[in-house]
């Protein structure tokens, strides 16, 4: 948490000391220039509106991230969406308080409207059969629409002109962003991060188990409350640079990735609000590069390629990840059944030592495999230095034997588990024990072991081979 | 501003100028509110939410594709996205430790944007823009070459779906009705949950077709839920709440042209808002299970239990 | 009955294997239950109970094994099996009265489309004769109590007139008069040749209820007649903790098998 105070700090020192009363440069008029020279302007970040775009979205993502983490673990996804769609008649309300664009106006209006709109669910939920889905629905359309209609109203008494301000607050347009709106910003974050601080561990708790934190005497419904302010707050001061329409994204999809990629909270707050920080920024280089394009939706779109690539490569739950995985854990089960085969051949034939030679053609019957297939799998093994193969005929070697003799104890330590703790018949246990042979542990084995009283033989009276500690 | 100029002046001129626009409204939102029912009913309105918004950029790639708004294209382009949506929140809900309301979340709200930066981009060679999108083109209606009865040819199709919808409700009432009271039993009584399911996904789909062009693809979601979420307050019956929804489309279609021309504003908007004042009422006063007889209730059981 | 039914039992299971995110729920079930008898589910919290059912039902789905009813896939038979959901899993605010919900019982029989005529309806009425709630039959679904409403799933249950019946905790929440008022009419569907299947938790009373009993605990811990399997080394093994290897291991595999 420190870390991220000394950075937004930072961003703020840096942004007042070098502002000098610029003129901001509309993102929007920078019409018809090519890419690679707006791509070493942006990079250049000599471009005043393109500093307070970036301040901004560095500012917005984070305590979106932040606030979102919370959103996403307690399931409020679309209560946030709901909130973010009800604070427009604030903005309107906020906006005809002096009939022109001022921050803190729109800030308190549109703050108090997102407020009402979630006590109104909660009020609709509580009293009446209406459910909480439909009671979001209601007041989330219906706020909207009520701040359309306000909208077009100033729209037909001030005219379209005075109106463009307003129409960045439902798609987007963060090059209208300038400094009254950034110092604001910069206040509610520099709040909303200190009480984050202060109330982390009950709000943690809160979120985790609500009658816990009730019998803790923890003021459950004040932290909510406290809670869904800044949640409106959270929400109000990005609407400029999101729009209203789309900013719940900001809220979910962060804090959603950082969930796929970390498992303690901290972690995923810290991870939340760098991807908010990351999908805003990626999301003001993206509009910097078009014309005229609202910036709402590069945002969005920049934080839902960070989410599929979570999804795809996290390293714990990633769909390829766990594809590769799973490839490998095949790839291991071919082999050490190969191994496993070659064990029993020896056994019931002679005996499972190392070095006794059988025919491949033997063990190809055996499994009625085709010949080529089975000498190409045991060269993949001879590779492992598994086995030996020596014109036609295979040998196991020390490896390979002792590889082979942990599988098959396995499947017949399992099979006697099976059959005398667990009441199996003897006719289940192998079509199990032909899955769990490769799952073992050392550690296991060695539980199962000491729970049977180091057995000799399986339910089949076949002996269980290389004790693990003897 | 002034009862007479709020209440009474906007009925004193040209109302049959109106006339396609209400029609329009009253079409848009039974048609909406009957599917509803069955969101309400289901506890997935946000579903009905979602896609209203996913369908966006099917609608525009439709568009750009045919390069017409005729209204072939534009359905198979949303159904597309429709199913599309379902598809990937199902794949993300189920297939990583995401939950669904985040999976929703994230799945809309991305779709909502790749349309919204299509619309931005090639809205100008398809006559679509983001006010389109935010308050649809009802008031353009009335300017529409008359068909019938005064009505434009889009009015006309969006009764044929109010008709065709309220057919197919009659018709499979049963089915819908036991697979959204408890579908682990309509599976016993040989009715598939799952298969009536991705039918009324589908009803959905064509109403929230039907009705963007003239409410956008934002204001759906209270067409859907307002008219049911009213009823339900005030019925035990399904068929009543269906009927009652009706009622319901029917006031706040006719409030809303009243608000449209007091104000000068968006008729899609102000549907909304007087469906909304209409909920508000019946929240209230529902004898029922309003918020008085909320607080009446509350009362009564207190006293009830020190009683015993 | 004709005796080729009698030869396979109304409900068999292999080897069923049902995990539930990735934690095994069910490990290696095997069961036969004849004909005819009325079986008692039991066993402590978290054992499977309610899975057997809902697997049995295909609204849960096994890793591995297979179930039939009457001798083929339940997808055949699927009209001849009653199940009696748990009071939880459906909204009772939804608008229907509670003849509605008993009429439901009688969609299977009647087609598609087709509504429910006035035989439907005086079979819908017996069936809340029989469980005691004619007088409700107007009522919204929400104004009853939860001994009410589970007779009114009863009484659906009862209107399908299944051979099998599969039902959830039919006593959960009801009340003692209720209850042994229940279990009577249980016993007389089982008179009818009709084979209960019932989840119950209570392990004092299923002794008297039912004619045999299946203990389970992740997998079948005894199953027979009521004396036979009702003795105090099988409860022990039931009841005394779990196979923890078991279960972790079993974790494992369902892991693999995603």
């Amino acid at each position: 948490m420190n870390r991220v105070i000394k950075f937004f700090s930072f961003c703020l020192f840096v942004y007042l000391f070098t502002n000098e009363e610029g003129q901001a440069a509309r993102i929007g008029e920078l019409v018809d220039t090519d890419p690679w020279e707006q791509i070493k302007r942006f990079f250049s970040f000599s471009d005043r509106g393109l500093q307070l775009s970036l301040i901004g979205a560095v500012l917005f993502g984070a305590v979106c991230g932040l606030i979102g983490s919370f959103i996403v673990v307690r399931k409020m996804a679309l209560f946030g969406d709901a909130v973010s769609h009800a604070v427009l008649p604030g903005v309107a309300i906020g906006f005809m308080w002096g009939m022109e664009k001022d921050p803190l106006a729109i800030l308190i209006g549109a703050t108090i409207a997102g407020l009402f709109g979630s006590v109104l669910v909660q009020a609709i939920v509580r009293s009446s059969r209406i459910k909480q889905d439909a009671a979001l629905g209601i007041v989330l359309a219906s706020f909207f629409a009520f701040g359309l209609c306000l909208i077009r109203i100033i729209q037909n008494h001030e005219g379209a002109s005075r109106i463009s301000g307003l129409k960045s607050y439902l798609f987007g347009d963060v090059a209208v962003i300038d400094r009254s709106d950034l110092i604001i910003m910069a206040i509610v974050v520099v709040v909303t991060v200190l009480l984050f601080c202060i109330l982390y561990r009950p709000f943690l708790i809160i979120s985790f188990d609500r009658q816990f934190a009730y019998s803790l005497g923890i003021p459950v419904r004040f932290l909510d409350a406290v809670f869904q302010m800044f949640l409106a707050a959270a929400i109000v001061i990005s609407l400029q640079a999101v729009g209203v329409v789309l900013v719940s994204a900001m809220l979910i999809i962060p804090a959603a990735t950082a969930y796929l990629l970390v498992d303690r909270m901290s972690r995923m707050i810290f991870m939340a609000m760098t991807l908010g920080i990351m999908s805003a920024a990626l999301g003001v280089f993206f509009s910097f590069l078009g014309s005229n394009l609202p910036t709402g939706p590069f945002m969005v779109i920049s934080s839902s390629l960070l989410f599929l690539l979570a999804y795809l490569f996290s390293p714990n739950n990633g769909r390829l990840t766990k594809w590769f995985k799973f490839i490998s854990l095949k790839a291991k089960v071919r082999d050490e059944n190969l191994l496993k085969l070659l064990y029993n051949y020896l056994e019931t034939h002679s005996e499972a030592r190392e070095g006794i030679e059988i025919l491949i053609s033997d063990i190809a019957n055996l499994k009625k495999h085709n010949q080529k297939n089975m000498v190409s799998d045991l060269k993949r093994l001879q590779k492992n230095g598994a086995v030996e193969l020596v014109d036609g005929k295979v040998s196991l070697t020390k490896e390979g034997l002792s590889l082979a003799s942990t599988v098959v104890r396995n499947h017949r330590l399992w099979e006697l588990y099976l059959t005398n703790e667990a009441d199996y018949a003897a006719d289940h246990v192998h079509d199990d024990a032909e899955k769990v042979e490769h799952l073992l542990s050392e550690e296991k084995v060695k539980e199962l072991e000491l729970f049977l009283d180091y057995p000799e033989l399986d339910p089949h009276g076949k002996p269980i081979p290389g004790r693990v500690n003897s | 501003m002034s009862f007479y100029k709020i209440f009474i002046s906007p009925w004193e001129n040209h109302l049959s100028a109106y006339w396609p626009i209400f029609a329009m409204a009253f079409f848009v939102t039974a048609a909406c509110g009957l599917v509803g029912n069955y969101l309400v009913l289901r506890r997935i309105s946000l579903v009905g939410d979602a896609i209203s918004h996913s369908v966006l950029p099917g609608i525009v790639i439709a568009f750009i594709v045919a390069d017409s708004r005729s209204s072939l294209p534009m359905f198979i382009g949303a159904l597309v996205a429709g199913v599309l949506t379902t598809l990937l929140i199902e794949m993300i809900h189920s297939r990583s430790k995401i939950k669904q309301d985040a999976a929703i979340g994230i799945t809309f709200t991305t779709m909502f944007a790749i349309g919204v930066i299509l619309v931005s981009l090639y809205g100008a060679d398809t006559d679509l823009d983001l006010d389109c999108v935010l308050f649809g083109k009802l008031d353009f209606i009335a300017s529409k070459e008359k068909v019938f009865l005064g009505l434009p040819q889009i009015v006309i199709t969006m009764g044929s779906v109010l008709l065709i919808i309220a057919l197919l409700i009659v018709l499979f009432y049963k089915e819908l009705l036991v697979s959204s009271f408890d579908p682990n039993f309509a599976a016993t009584v040989g009715i598939k949950p799952r298969f009536v399911h991705y039918c009324l996904m589908c009803f959905l789909s064509i109403v929230v077709v039907s009705a963007f062009s003239a409410v956008g693809a934002i204001l759906v979601i209270a067409m859907l839920i307002l008219p049911a979420a009213t009823a339900y307050l005030l019925t035990d019956k399904l068929w009543l709440m269906m009927l009652l929804s009706i009622v319901h489309s029917l006031i706040s279609a006719f409030f809303g042209v009243h608000i449209t021309v007091a104000f000068q504003v968006s008729t899609a908007p102000a549907t909304v808002v007087a469906g909304m004042i209409l909920f508000l009422i019946a929240w209230i006063f529902s004898p029922n299970h309003g918020l008085l007889r909320y607080f009446t209730n509350s009362f009564d059981l207190s006293t009830f239990q020190k009683e015993n | 009955m004709s005796t080729e039914s009698q030869k396979c039992p109304a409900l068999e299971i292999h080897d069923l294997i049902v995990s539930y995110q990735k934690k095994p729920v069910l490990y290696g079930v095997d069961l036969a239950v004849p004909e005819g008898s009325m079986v008692g589910v039991v066993g402590p919290n978290g054992a499977g109970k309610s899975t057997l059912i809902k697997t049995v039902m295909g609204l849960v789905s096994h890793a591995h094994g297979w179930v039939k009813v009457f001798g083929g896939e339940l997808r055949d038979s699927i009209k001849r099996v009653g199940y009696v959901p748990q009071r939880e899993s459906v909204d009772w605010d939804f608008p229907v009265s509670v003849m509605d919900v008993v009429l439901m019982g009688c969609y299977g029989r009647s087609g598609l489309i087709k509504r429910p005529g006035k035989m439907e309806k005086e079979k819908a009425m017996q069936a809340l004769v029989k469980v005691g709630l004619e007088a409700y039959s107007k009522r919204q679904i929400s104004n009853l109590s939860g001994g009410q409403q589970q007779r009114v799933f009863l009484a659906r249950a009862l209107a399908q007139e299944s051979d099998l019946y599969l039902m959830d905790e039919p006593f959960a929440g009801v009340d003692a008069a209720t209850e042994v008022a229940i279990v009577d009419l249980l016993g007389q569907i089982r008179d009818q040749g009709k084979t209960l299947i019932v989840v119950h938790h209570d392990l004092a009373t299923a002794r008297e209820y039912f004619d045999m009993i299946l203990l389970l605990n992740m997998r079948v811990v005894g199953f027979g007649k009521t004396n036979e399997v009702f003795n105090s080394e099988l409860l022990q093994k039931t009841y005394g903790g779990r196979l923890t290897v078991l279960s972790e291991i079993a974790g494992e595999v369902a892991k693999q098998e995603r």
